[in-house]
């Protein structure tokens, strides 16, 4: 920005365009053609190919068009919160080191036990918190869902980790923050050859994850444990200039992240009972959108609650004074750190009370010697340099001053004065005392009530008393609207509640020093008496107290500060009404016999809160006739297109200044002129504002100057909208005009309440994003508190409308493509959906074309399936992310599947298919009685006119149930014939039932040492598996293998008349050879009887075999032997080589023990000698 | 965590505003609660007109648990998820089609599945807004709001039913919407022309001829362009009771209407047969006393405007009204207790350029931050 301002001043250099050097230069260079080759040559590039150019055309617009994102409305306040920076990653990979060194680059300051959030001031509108999420689940879907920014820290020696990419999924679900990834543990690596591949790799991986492109960040070693300073530097450079695109769910809900938690609760009531419920209050800025009062939240880990009191408290760290607008660095004193859960931030101011961090017990003695050597941790304010003494003097003083305090605060405040206005007497505490008196009466109804008392003005005991007898002591507190009712005639009576009671009794005096108080205009408010009595000096002089006209007629105005107080002051309907039923009961009514009362006409509708419900108001015909006079018309004469129109838009004084445009010369001279006659008269402006009677001319001369002037800016602006509407420009497409819509929209909620005073602006916007918080929650489990992990986030997410209740969820999930099991319908399942993380029994279901949701047992794989379970409504498309446990750090991947938010509703619609099996019991001709699918004649009655069918496909229907035995007995007709052997089927439908299980995931709540571990609703598969309990499958529906046995054909049997007229050939063989061949037979040995050749030749090979025999028995023998005779051998070699030893072990234990003997306990060397010889 | 359900329930005393308590409920799904229904009335609890309303309330959510004691002066309402479908519903007589058509335009936009819902009933009353009214001042706020379902939006009376006998039917279809933009409606424009019905059913049909010429006689003064039809039926369309009315629409420069009706009084009630020229004259008083309040929306559909704008993302809306009627001014108290959104209030101060124009009664800015609502009923794919 700063760059812009000044513009280069240098003189440029300019070419000579003539003279000697210029035809010198023009002879040295050749001409140059001016024109483009397209240009010169046009038909060259025309378009050869229709279908080409098409296709051009159609790519360069995709290319445009994937530019393009749904404009989203900025709502970024003008100061916004701090960004949120998450140092994510697996343990032992340096983000605590990480965190310090950015730390330490931005403050210079340097914090060793880092514990919660750390928020500093990096740059002149940035400021950043830094939180390091620890290696637990919990703590990682938490984070993904409030940080803005992911430093994700991989080991690269190592590779990635599960946790990694457990994390970018978990991103990925909740709304994908800016992820930044950085690699440490370079320096591992000895070969840089081999650090380049891995590098490259991990970018690689990392790309397809988060986007093409993404920012990966190598710190490649360290210097005395920490990172290389240019790199963290570069590092925060990044950090510092990133930018953030608003995020669905952070723009719809605010949250907070708590950098601060103190229990409030007595300490009595923590005596009485350790584990009471605890108040607590939670600091920190808040995010998103403006947070309203009385929000329900959310706190990851512990629960639902309700805010009870939100106030907002000066901004802890600062962004630097916009005054100080030349530099463009930060100076040290900007260089805020805040980190109230590591120890850091000097003075606390809170609501009720002032926390000083004295540094040690000597601190306040004198002034520190040596201050730039001041211990970081001790007062990690106060260590800026020397010129910053003076500071560090003041905040010195502050602490010395209340020590050295003589008097005590109550003191010192009671000599306080207080000046309202000028020149007037100061007021001082005891005047303000002086006035307030009260005594104590006691009421009808025992209860003690103070009653005020004025001595000045004895206006107030004068008053009670005078009314005090008609109307009960309910009267006393609203004097104020005494007056009004009497003069009103209308009785109120129901804004004496015991809630507002002190209130007034307070701010009685300055409702009875305002005479005018009275219900402001009460035909607009049909009882309510709350908003008129506080009515102060403004509004109520400003009331034209014409009581005639009511709201139905031409109405009194409408003072919008009155009205205001009117609508949002009390009101007599809603919460504080009810106690004024106890009020009621309170007075004596006339009784009947002692037991009914009489109920009075006015009392039945004294508040007006039985009145008709109309969303007109009565009609009241007194006001209308004064339509039909002339004077009734000419008050609205304009509001039609026939009156008198604002000048800008009246359409003559436009044709006026439309010739007058016409000849601008004439125009210009007029201008001239005019300016002239107004410089005459310029030198009358200064004094004329209250003798402008005689000056009344020139000064409309020069409004009409003005306004001719504004004619044409808007005439201009006139022209140039309608050029945009009607020429056809390529920047007025309909996305650039939701664009400038929707800037226009950030734009006005920005300034819509800029400039107002913080108080109010909170009524009207809530606290807004940016604003530092201290939320009051009450009744939270004590265990929040005892358990308290500052290392762990804390969150606050708000909720919006509807988000507090539960009912039955539809989402669409898929299981993760990484997690290895299938999920199974039932089992219990943790979900992070929206703020929240809860244990919830989910069905599965698939939508099958007739729009039916039919249950499906298991997830299916690399399918979508729809998921319904009992859960918190979550706006739809709300991602969603679920777990099976929290607990377990498995080696594999934990998130088992993903999904979104498509329906919410109080009731489901799954039905599982149910197939009713019946056999028939007698078949007619079509009609057949089928048994077994029903078990009585009223169960079956219910399914007459299904449809039925056989397995092999015949259709039929059920016709009557039959009170026969069996019973149960059915009546069907079928589309033909079916078998007595055959099934029938009816298929049905049966709803199922989500079970109704929403457990939050209190993981907040456990003791440090077991956060990570919540254990919820264990699956029956892991109870049966710890309690080795194993089902005893009914044996009928077990898989039995199934035996076969080897078919056997009867023997081929021909008849004898068929046999004889076969021919022979063909005929069955019943001779010798036949039977030989039968089964039972056996074939007789055959001799076999040798040739002489034969003989030989056996003979021969005989021998042959039998020498070779013995040969191989010789070999064999031998080597045995000589196998033999190598073990002897090693065995006597081994000896040998023992009995050395022991010799000489024996010689070195005698040399040993002699050197001992020697030097006593001298013997080291020897020994060290003799263990080396050894 | 039913320490947090307890005390966001709103609890009320009486039976006035009830509708808008039972839809504020709905909307933001808090449970509210409301003892001493006219308790200490002749005629205690929960009268046929509200039990009709509870019971169409009942049709159009799912999952709703209404709770009405004994007497019938204590009802609790834990709301449910609005449906929408298609739906039919006979309206008590006692009360006008109006009465239940109100509560229905605010809240069809955030059902389920797009609303189709015939009332059966009295169309034309005296306490409650016409059909015709509403058509032409509450119709085009949601117009404006669900930007592209125009010809989905639609209110049509088939059948036409006067006080006691009724037996009116009126269709009213509205499309879903999932979330609603933050607007800002500032200039309302010049009135530019003024239309109108004039109707009578079982009655002459100069009656409204009567009605048309007697505002004609008033409005003409002011504007040339008015133009008022008349509607007269008969047979079954008439409904069961003789009677006639007129409704008066004021449409501006910028699309703004504002509006008026008049009904006749009812047959068999005491007080003197209405004339159908003193109808015709009021009406058209009455569009002149709204023209003179003035504003972006009218009187009628003010309430319906402040909850579109706060249940509108969490943007600032800004609307220019004139002045509040009590009704409006209680449901403001009931949004804030609803939804947390307070509207400020500013008077709208008059430029240089208009202070000596005669531009009607003061008028409103009202300004909102959204309490970023959404549909969530709605089923996404």
């Amino acid at each position: 920005m700063g760059g812009e301002d000044f513009p280069d001043d240098k003189k440029r250099h300019t070419k000579r365009a003539a003279g000697r050097k210029a035809d010198k230069k023009k002879q040295k260079e050749p001409h140059k053609q001016e024109l483009t080759a397209k240009q010169r040559n046009p038909k060259a590039f025309a378009f050869r190919s229709a279908v080409s150019a098409a296709r051009t055309l159609r790519r360069s617009q995709d290319i445009k068009e994937r530019k393009t994102h749904i404009p989203v409305i900025d709502r970024t306040p003008l100061e916004p919160p701090p960004i949120v920076i998450g140092v994510v990653g697996p343990p032992k990979v340096g983000k605590s080191t990480l965190v310090q060194c950015l730390i330490k680059n931005f403050t210079r300051k340097t914090l060793t036990n880092i514990q919660g959030p750390v928020t500093i001031v990096s740059a002149k509108k940035r400021r950043l918190t830094f939180i390091e999420c620890n290696n637990d689940i919990n703590c990682m879907i938490d984070l993904a869902k409030v940080v803005d920014l992911v430093l994700l820290l991989v080991d690269a020696s190592f590779g990635f980790e599960m946790e990694t990419f457990e994390f970018l999924n978990i991103c990925q679900v909740h709304g994908f923050p800016r992820v930044m990834g950085v690699l440490t543990h370079l320096d591992m690596f000895k070969d840089t050859k081999k650090m380049r591949k891995t590098k490259k790799t991990l970018k690689n991986r990392f790309w397809t994850d988060v986007y093409p492109g993404a920012k990966l960040f190598y710190l490649s070693g360290m210097v005395h444990g920490d990172y290389q300073r240019m790199e963290v530097h570069n590092l925060g450079r990044f950090i510092s200039v990133m930018k953030f695109r608003p995020l669905t769910w952070k723009q719809a809900h605010p949250y907070i992240l708590a950098d601060r938690m103190e229990d409030l609760t007595g300490a009595e009531a923590v005596r009485q009972n350790p584990k009471c419920d605890r108040t607590i209050s939670l600091y920190g800025y808040v995010r998103g959108v403006p947070l309203r009062q009385d929000t329900p939240i959310h706190i990851p880990g512990a629960g639902d609650f309700r805010v009870s009191s939100v106030d907002f408290l000066p901004d802890p760290c600062p962004l630097p004074d916009r005054a100080t607008k030349s530099r463009r660095s930060l100076t040290e004193r900007d260089k805020s750190m805040y980190a109230p859960m590591s120890g850091v931030g000097g003075i606390v101011y809170d609501k009720d009370a002032v926390y000083i961090e004295l540094g040690g017990s000597h601190s306040h003695r004198g002034k520190p010697t040596d201050t730039a050597a001041a211990e970081p941790p001790r007062d990690g304010e106060h260590q800026e340099g020397a010129e910053e003494e003076e500071e560090e003097d003041e905040d010195q003083q502050l602490v010395s001053s209340l020590m050295t305090s003589q008097h005590t605060i109550d003191q010192k405040m009671e000599e306080a004065q207080l000046q309202v206005f000028s020149g007037q007497q100061p007021i001082s505490s005891q005047d303000a005392a002086m006035k307030l008196h009260y005594e104590t009466v006691a009421g009808e109804d025992g209860r003690s009530r103070r009653r005020v008392l004025f001595d000045d003005t004895g206006e107030v005991g004068e008053d009670s008393e005078g009314d005090g007898d008609g109307d009960g002591d309910e009267d006393e507190e609203e004097d104020g609207d005494e007056e009004a009712e009497n003069s009103e005639g209308e009785v109120e009576e129901d804004s004496d509640d015991e809630a507002m009671e002190d209130s007034e009794e307070e701010d009685a005096d300055m409702s009875l020093n305002n005479p005018a108080a009275k219900p402001a205009s009460n035909g607009l408010s049909n009882g309510s008496p709350g908003g008129s009595g506080e009515e102060d000096e403004d509004s109520s002089e400003d009331e034209e107290g014409d009581a005639a006209l009511t709201a139905t007629a031409v109405a009194p105005r409408q003072n919008a500060r009155q009205l205001h107080k009117l609508i949002y002051g009390t009101d007599p309907g809603s919460a504080g009404a009810a106690s004024d039923a106890a009020a009621e009961q309170e007075e004596q009514e006339p009784e009947v016999g002692g037991l009914f009362r009489v109920v009075r006409a006015e009392q039945r509708d004294r508040s007006g809160r039985d009145e008709t419900d109309r969303s007109l108001p009565e009609p009241d015909g007194r006001h209308l006739s004064r339509w039909q006079t002339d004077e009734g018309r000419a008050c609205i004469a304009d509001c039609f297109v026939t009156g008198e129109w604002k000048e800008s838009e009246n359409a003559s004084a436009l044709l006026a200044l439309d010739e007058d445009g016409m000849d601008e010369d004439d125009e210009l001279d007029g201008d001239f002129e005019d300016m002239e006659t107004g410089e005459k008269h310029e030198a009358a402006p200064p004094e004329p504002a209250d003798s402008d009677a005689e000056e009344q001319m020139p000064v409309k001369k020069e409004d009409e100057q003005m306004t001719r002037k504004q004619l044409l800016e808007k005439k201009k602006k006139l022209k140039a909208m309608f050029d945009a509407e009607y020429d056809d420009k390529e920047g007025s497409s309909f996305y650039d005009d939701l664009k400038r819509d929707l800037d226009q929209q950030a734009q006005l909620n920005r300034s819509e309440f800029d400039g107002l005073e913080d108080e109010l602006r909170v009524q009207f916007e809530g606290y807004r994003p940016g604003m530092y918080v201290r939320l009051e929650v009450a009744s939270v489990p004590c265990e929040l508190v005892t358990n308290f992990d500052p290392t762990i986030p804390l969150i606050v997410g708000g909720l919006t409308t509807g988000e507090e209740n539960i009912g039955y969820v539809q989402a669409r999930v898929k299981r993760h493509r990484w997690y290895k099991r299938t999920l199974k319908t039932r089992d219990p399942l943790i979900v992070s959906l929206g703020w929240r993380r809860f244990q919830t029994l989910p069905l599965y279901s698939v939508q099958d074309h007739n729009g039916r949701n039919r249950l499906l047992k298991y997830t299916p794989d690399h399918l979508h399936c729809t998921a319904h379970f009992w859960g918190p409504i979550t706006p739809q498309g709300t991602g969603l992310l679920a777990l099976q446990s929290v607990s377990d750090v498995s080696a594999s991947f934990r998130v088992a599947a993903t999904g979104t938010v498509l329906d919410l509703d109080k009731s489901v619609q799954v039905v599982k298919k149910l197939k009713l099996v019946g056999t028939p019991n007698k078949v007619m001709k079509k009609t057949a009685f089928i048994q077994g699918m029903f078990t009585s004649v009223l169960e079956a009655a219910k399914f007459e006119g299904a449809l039925c069918r056989t397995v092999s496909g015949v259709r039929g229907q059920i016709k009557k149930a039959l009170t026969a035995k069996p019973a149960g007995l059915v009546r069907c007709t079928f589309e033909d014939h079916i078998k007595l052997s055959d099934i029938v089927f009816v298929r049905t439908w049966y709803p199922m039932e989500v079970a109704r299980l929403y457990a939050p995931v209190t993981s907040l709540l456990l003791p440090p040492a077991d956060k990570a571990r919540w254990q919820g609703m264990k699956t029956v598969g892991q109870l049966k598996r710890e309690r080795d309990i194993r089902v005893q499958p009914d044996p009928d529906q077990l898989y039995t293998p199934v035996e076969r046995r080897p078919r056997q054909s009867r023997p081929l049997q021909v008849p004898a008349s068929l046999q004889r007229q076969l021919p022979y050939a063909d005929r069955a063989k019943l001779g010798v050879g036949n039977v030989l061949a039968g089964p039972g037979q056996q074939h007789e040995r055959v001799a076999v009887v040798l040739q002489p050749r034969e003989q030989k030749v056996m003979k021969m090979m005989k021998t042959l075999r039998a020498t070779y025999d013995v040969q191989q028995q010789k070999r064999r023998g031998l080597a045995q032997d000589r196998a033999k005779k190598m073990v002897d051998k090693r065995k006597a070699d081994i000896e040998r080589f023992e009995k050395r030893q022991k010799r000489v072990r024996k010689h070195v234990y005698k040399m040993l023990a002699l050197n001992s003997g020697k030097k006593s306990g001298g013997g080291g060397g020897g020994g060290g000698g003799g263990g080396g010889g050894g | 965590m039913s320490q947090a359900k307890n005390s966001s329930a709103l609890s009320y005393e009486g039976c006035k505003n009830f509708r808008m308590r039972i839809v504020l409920s709905t909307l933001s799904g808090k449970v509210v609660k409301i003892r001493k229904f006219r308790g200490r009335n002749d005629d205690p609890g929960v009268d046929e007109s509200e039990a009709s309303f509870l019971r169409l309330m009942d049709k159009l959510t799912n999952g709703t648990r209404i709770e009405v004691n004994e007497t019938g002066t204590s009802v609790t309402y834990v709301p449910g998820l609005l449906a929408g479908g298609q739906l039919e519903h006979h309206c008590s007589k006692k009360r006008g089609v109006g009465y239940y058509l109100e509560p229905v335009l605010m809240l069809a936009p955030f059902c389920k599945k797009p609303l189709h819902l015939t009332l059966h009933g009295v169309t034309n009353s005296e306490v409650d807004p016409s059909v015709d009214q509403l058509k032409h001042s509450c119709l085009p706020v949601l117009r404006c709001y669900l930007l592209l379902a125009d010809e989905q939006l639609q209110l049509k009376i088939v059948r036409r039913g006067m006080a006691p006998g009724g037996g009116g039917q009126v269709l009213f279809s509205c499309p879903v919407q999932r979330t609603l933009r933050a607007t800002q409606w500032l200039d309302a424009g010049k009135v530019k022309r003024i239309r109108g019905v004039a109707h009578a059913a079982r009655v002459s049909p100069a009656m409204a001829g009567r009605m048309v010429d007697a505002a004609k006689a008033v409005l003409l003064r002011l504007l040339p362009d008015v133009y008022i039809y008349t509607d007269h039926y008969k047979g079954d369309a008439a409904g069961k009771s003789p009677g006639f009315g007129i409704s008066l629409v004021a449409e501006t420069t910028t699309g703004c209407t504002l509006t008026s009706d008049v009904t006749s009084r009812p047959q068999g009630s005491d007080g003197p047969p209405s004339v159908p020229e003193a109808l015709g004259t009021e009406a058209a008083e009455r569009l002149l006393d709204e023209i003179y309040r003035g504003g972006c929306v009218d009187s009628l559909a003010q309430s319906t405007m402040l909850l579109y704008m706060c249940l509108g993302q969490k943007d600032i809306s800004k609307v220019k009204l004139g002045q509040l009627t009590p009704y409006t001014i209680e449901f403001l108290r009931h949004v804030r207790d609803a939804f947390l959104t307070t509207f400020r209030i500013e008077n709208v101060l008059p430029t240089e350029e208009e202070e000596d124009l005669k531009l009607g009664g003061e008028k409103l800015t009202l300004t909102c931050l959204g309490a970023g609502f959404s549909n969530l009923s709605k089923t996404v794919s």
